[in-house]
């Protein structure tokens, strides 16, 4: 499994001169700029970038981080503008609300000088960027697709729970129909759960009342799969189906570690790609090696054989 | 002479009466269509555990609602209720969650975290009244200001994440919501308990005719006898016992909380208030027209669920055209212009 | 009638026998009204003889059934919503229609304002506000915001925006309602300007002397029907309060009853000090009328609400039944047996979305339960009551309060307040903006409780009806009792002393007892 795979590194040498140089004896500012816990993932994502920041001040004592988060694209343009004014950043790890509001934003820091990491929602322009960190909402999609065809044959059928509609869940979405076309597998409808619990056990309910025979579910998240797991026991139709999620959140880990039937393996996106970033963005000042460039997150398929690796029985998500 | 006097007084008074029917049946009407349309779209919507999926649905909404008349009868405004949901669902799987650890899991357990959802519900409730009546603060901003505490709170004790509900506790709990009587789910005898205890509260008792009397003008209520600032802080105290009882019925469903409980909640539940008759200015309140707002409203998503010639994407506007039209129809509008003609 | 002198110039408004009905319920029949410019036309009767809807189809506001209207000698249709202001006609209501918020110049520009572009030329309206308040002789400053104004300055911005409107025929419901004796003089020189400026000038009034002193002519309308149009000078108070009513109105107020001096003071103020009030001082007895005269704002209303617990008390001591008392609110001093009856019945009086029922019984409304809930029967039958006691007249007990007539408004609220069945009656204004008839049986109603053995504070702007009906009246001034009087020094002249300053003491040492 490649978990890294870097595209390009191409600027190696200006990394090493710039950024290692001056790292051993002066210290290091890094601005760490996300989105507020207001779902599940997103509260991983805090929890894994405050266990990142722990671990590397204590590690780097010439680095400090400062973690800042945000609840709307204006406020994190704000937070951006204050790390550069008042905190005087070298560098920002920056997760962005939506891309488009904080290009110009980033582009100013890129101006002030900091070395620049942008994590899962990508920028438009991306010679902004320094270091790119990302999930693979596309891969969700066709690993998630390679799994129902092991399961499922011609003609069984499929209801599909989607997100909230933004670019991530439509590509997850696109992929996944594109990794089923020709399988035969019927998909009998799809409705957005807006990645929550209560939507995901409302929307299975009205399927569930609405179709006498599902043979799959993909919920391509674990919180709208919760939901769907509690609606599905309500009518008692346990035996008939089983539901694949996404993200990597620890109760399904967990319930894939001890062999659950409903829903036997997870698609991993996982929060703790804001870690990595903050890694790589470290090793800008600490590593030898070269930093700059892609890394783009594998979507692993979760399975009870590799599920232990997955599982961080800590974290909030 | 005085024949046609009776006559002419007859005729008045079946004309009034008539109107007056048309008026208080309007969203009753819009639900009746609107079931009419889901089940020409599809039958299954008529299937019996699709309408107990409504009618428990509704049930959240729908009690919250309850409460919500009363405030918004007496000229005030609750914007807090979705974030205290969040938040007395997640002090409830805290609190049992450490009984559990203690004294072991039984009935106790579920009723110690129902005793302090209670608690917080009518605490939190008489916070909103207090700030708006004795500290002289606008209703508006001082639940707005209540709304975002409390959602950082659930946010804060959730660690950004999802509060859950020990899985042993859980299975003691988890009847109230899924269990039925006389064949109608739990949560739909809750609501409908605590939609009779409110229309007598409205409709037959002082404190009902004094919200009204205060929300039609306060000065008249003062110079009444009324004491307002009371009657008001009440309204806000009966807010948020609905609330708790509304979380009640929530947490054995999910057996979770979340900063993602209850979003919205606060807009569905003025809409049901809103949709059923009452006047958001104060004033006029109607606790049936509340119950089938959130009746309405709960349809609407169930339907849409059940269909897919709608496109997905439009699914919030076909809600706002049926929200608007429904409000229409129970203003009368249109019967003022007919009688213009 | 012309002839005499200089030919009467032509006609500028006219109504051609109009009539109208609303739905089954016929309102006006087949009505002449005309006005000439320069001329001041009084249109009175009743509560209900149907003065209000004839100006509003002068005005536009609603389209006669039948009949037309003819501006400058041409039928017309006038435009509706307010839309005849452009043609010249400008309605001033009886509740003012004023921003609260907005400053003066603001409202005399509202809805026409002057702009550059589309930006506001604030300077300029506002010299030109200066201007037309100036031309009236009123000390307003054009910035001021509407809610700091007395209602009498409201009235005359009101007056000043129809001025600049150029109006050509000026329509006023009951002008003078909200006025002092003082602003209504003020009041009536704007008339006799206006009147000389060629303004048409319409209005409502219930208050006879008035009509005399300004109106050239009289219309007199009783239930819909046109009872006469005559020239004042043929008219006394007297002929006109008859064919108002159709009936001999023998006697305005009932024959006072002699006072008992022995009997016990009820009520007690002493040194009293609240907001508005300073150091006041009076005794009520058992039985007795005690009015309380003085000029708008003289401290009279702040006084009953200090005594009743709506506005707190800084200083001094009430004593009811020779207890000290303080009251926190209105359902203590209710539950004591002490009632106030606010004069702003709209505003603080009843709930005109309500229908009379509900607000009959809302200041007793714990009365009416039956074991845990409320009572419609017994309700209903309080409504019952009151109807025949008070004499209120409603087409449908159904009717929304706001939609009965100003007296069937009053005697409702008369009788919201007697349901407390209260010994001490303070009573603001009783008869404000209500026609004669009703006037007296008011008049006639406090008498009877009183000598029934209660005890009443009537408060009123109009001196004739303190005169009339006190056995002892309070003057006040600037929030201090300037001075009491009883017998024969009840008299106008001497009450008016007292009002304006140019008297102090009288009857007040005698209060000591």
């Amino acid at each position: 499994m490649t978990l890294k795979r870097l595209t390009g590194a191409l600027l190696v040498a200006s990394a090493l001169t710039t950024g290692v140089a001056s790292a051993q004896d002066e210290s290091v500012t890094i601005g760490v700029s996300i989105p507020a816990a207001t779902h599940g993932w997103t509260g991983g994502l805090n929890w894994h970038a405050q266990e990142a920041e722990k671990r590397i001040e204590e590690a780097y004592p010439n680095i400090d981080i400062v973690l800042v988060t945000a609840d709307s694209p204006g406020d994190q343009a704000s937070d951006i503008e204050d790390l550069i004014s008042v905190q005087q950043i070298d560098a920002l790890v920056v997760l962005p609300f939506e891309s488009d509001p904080l290009v110009e934003p980033v582009r100013q820091a890129k101006e002030a000088g900091a070395f620049i990491t942008v994590v899962d929602r990508g920028l438009p322009d991306t010679t902004i960027q320094d270091v790119y960190v990302a999930g693979n909402n596309t891969e969700l999609g066709a690993v998630s697709a390679e799994y129902f065809k092991s399961r499922l044959d011609e003609g069984d059928n499929i209801v599909i729970l989607r997100g909230i509609p933004t670019v991530i869940d439509t590509e997850r979405f696109d992929a996944f129909m594109a990794g089923i076309e020709g399988s035969g597998i019927n998909v009998l409808d799809n409705e957005f759960a807006n990645w929550n619990r209560d939507d995901g056990f409302e929307v299975m309910q009205d399927f569930l009342s609405r179709f006498p025979d599902i043979d799959g579910v993909w919920a391509q998240d674990d919180d709208i799969a919760m939901g769907v797991v509690e609606a599905v026991r309500q009518a008692g139709r346990e035996d008939e189906m089983f539901i694949v999620g996404g993200a990597g959140m620890k109760d399904v880990i967990r319930g894939i570690m001890e062999g659950d039937e409903l829903i036997p393996v997870d698609v991993l996106y996982p929060p703790a790609m804001i870690a990595t970033a903050m890694d790589v963005t470290v090793a800008n000042y600490t590593s030898n090696g070269p930093v700059r460039g892609e890394y783009i997150l594998g979507a692993p398929l979760v399975t009870p054989e590799n599920a232990e690796q997955f599982y961080f029985p800590d974290s909030p998500f | 002479m005085s024949v046609s006097a009776h006559d002419r007084a007859k005729t008045r008074k079946g004309l009034a009466g008539f109107k007056f029917d048309l008026k208080t049946a309007g969203p009753l009407v819009a639900l009746i269509v609107l079931c009419a349309i889901g089940f020409a779209l599809n039958p299954a919507f008529a299937s019996e555990g699709n309408i107990a999926n409504i009618l428990t649905r509704s049930a959240f909404i729908g009690i919250i609602a309850v409460g919500a008349t009363f405030v918004i009868t007496a000229g005030g405004i609750d914007l807090s209720v979705g974030s205290m949901a969040a938040f007395i669902a997640g002090m409830m799987i805290l609190v049992m969650n450490a009984a559990v650890d203690t004294m072991g899991v039984s009935v106790w357990t579920v009723l110690l975290g129902c005793g302090c959802s209670v608690i917080l519900g009518l605490g939190a409730g008489f916070i909103n009244g207090f700030l708006t009546t004795k500290g002289k603060i606008e209703a508006f901003i001082v639940t707005l200001g209540t709304m975002g505490i409390y959602r950082s709170l659930i946010t804060y004790f959730a660690n950004g994440g999802t509060l859950s509900l020990d899985s042993s506790a859980r299975e003691v709990y988890r009847p109230v919501y899924y269990e039925s009587f006389l064949r109608i789910p739990i949560p739909v005898w809750v609501f409908i308990f605590v939609a009779i205890v409110g229309w007598v509260l409205m409709n037959r008792t002082a404190f009902g005719r004094y919200c009204m009397a205060i929300g039609s003008n306060e000065a008249v209520a003062r110079y009444s006898a009324i004491k307002v600032d009371r009657i008001k802080t009440i309204t806000y105290v009966l807010q948020g016992l609905c609330v708790s009882l509304a979380t009640i019925i929530y947490v054995p469903r999910l057996g979770s909380a979340s900063s993602a409980t209850g979003v919205l909640w606060e807009l569905e539940a003025i809409a049901a208030v809103i949709i059923g008759g009452t006047v958001l200015k104060g004033g006029f309140g109607r606790i049936g027209g509340t119950v089938v707002g959130a009746l309405i409203l709960t349809a609407i998503g169930n339907i849409l669920n059940l269909t897919d010639i709608i496109s997905n994407y439009l699914n919030g506007a076909v809600q706002g055209v049926i929200i608007v039209v429904a409000v229409y129809l129970q203003r009368g509008s249109f019967q003022r212009r007919r009688k213009a003609e | 009638m012309a002839g005499q002198g200089e030919p009467a110039p032509p006609v500028i408004l006219a109504a051609k026998r109009i009539s109208k009905a609303f739905g089954e319920v016929p309102v006006l029949f087949s009505i002449d009204f005309d006005i000439r410019p320069g001329e001041v036309h009084a249109i009175i009767g009743e509560n209900g003889a149907g003065k209000s809807t004839l100006i509003k189809i002068l005005s536009g506001l609603e389209q006669p059934s039948s009949g037309h209207v003819e501006l400058d000698g041409q039928p017309i249709e006038l435009p509706p919503d307010g839309q005849a202001g452009k043609l010249g006609i400008v309605v001033i209501h009886q509740e003012l229609n004023l921003a609260e918020h907005l400053t003066v110049a603001d409202s005399i520009f509202l809805g026409r304002e002057l702009k550059q572009g589309p930006f506001l030329k604030l300077r300029q309206m506002r010299d030109e506000a200066a201007r037309i308040l100036d031309t009236l002789h009123v000390h307003i400053d054009p910035e001021a915001r509407i809610s700091t104004l007395s209602v009498a300055d409201k009235q005359m911005v009101e007056i000043a925006k129809a001025i600049s409107r150029d109006a050509r025929i000026l329509i006023m419901d009951e002008p003078t309602a909200v006025l002092s004796a003082a602003e209504t003089k003020t009041f009536f020189e704007q008339v006799d300007r206006l009147k000389a400026k060629g303004v048409a000038i319409i209005f409502i009034s219930h208050k006879l002397d008035e009509v005399m002193r300004l109106a050239d002519r009289v219309t007199v309308l009783r239930d819909g029907q046109l009872i006469a149009t005559v020239g004042t000078e043929a008219l006394t108070p007297d002929s006109i309060a008859q064919m108002m009513v159709g009936r001999e109105l023998s006697n305005l107020y009932p024959p006072k009853h002699e006072a008992d001096v022995d009997a016990d003071t009820v009520l007690a103020v002493r040194n009293l000090s609240a907001p508005g009030v300073r150091d006041v001082s009076f005794a009520l007895r058992r039985g007795e009328i005690l009015g309380f005269a003085g000029l708008i704002g003289s401290g009279r209303t702040a006084v009953a609400e200090a005594i009743v617990g709506l506005s707190p008390i800084e200083s001094g001591e009430i004593l009811h039944e020779g207890k000290p008392v303080r009251f926190s609110d209105v359902s203590q001093s209710v539950a004591a047996g002490i009632a106030y009856m606010t004069k702003d019945r709209k505003g603080k009086g009843l709930l005109l979305s309500a229908n009379l029922k509900d607000n009959l019984t809302l200041l007793t409304l714990k009365r009416h339960y039956k074991g845990p809930f409320l009572d419609d029967k017994s309700e209903t039958e309080a409504l019952e009551r009151a109807v025949r006691r008070f004499d209120i007249r409603a087409r449908d007990p159904a009717v929304k309060v706001g939609q009965l007539s100003g007296g069937n408004q009053q005697k409702l609220m008369l009788g919201k307040m007697m349901e407390a069945e209260p010994e001490i009656i303070i009573i603001d204004e009783p008869t404000r903006g209500i026609d004669v008839g009703t006037k007296q049986q008011i008049y006639h109603i406090i008498a009877a409780l009183a000598s029934e053995g209660k005890s009443i504070i009537v408060i009123s702007s109009e001196m004739q009806e303190v005169i009339g009906m006190a056995h002892r009246v309070v003057v006040m001034r600037e929030g201090r009792i300037a001075g009491v009087l009883e017998g024969a020094e009840i008299a106008e002249a001497e009450i008016m002393r007292y009002a304006a300053g140019l008297k102090q003491g009288g009857a007040n040492e005698r209060l000591s007892a």
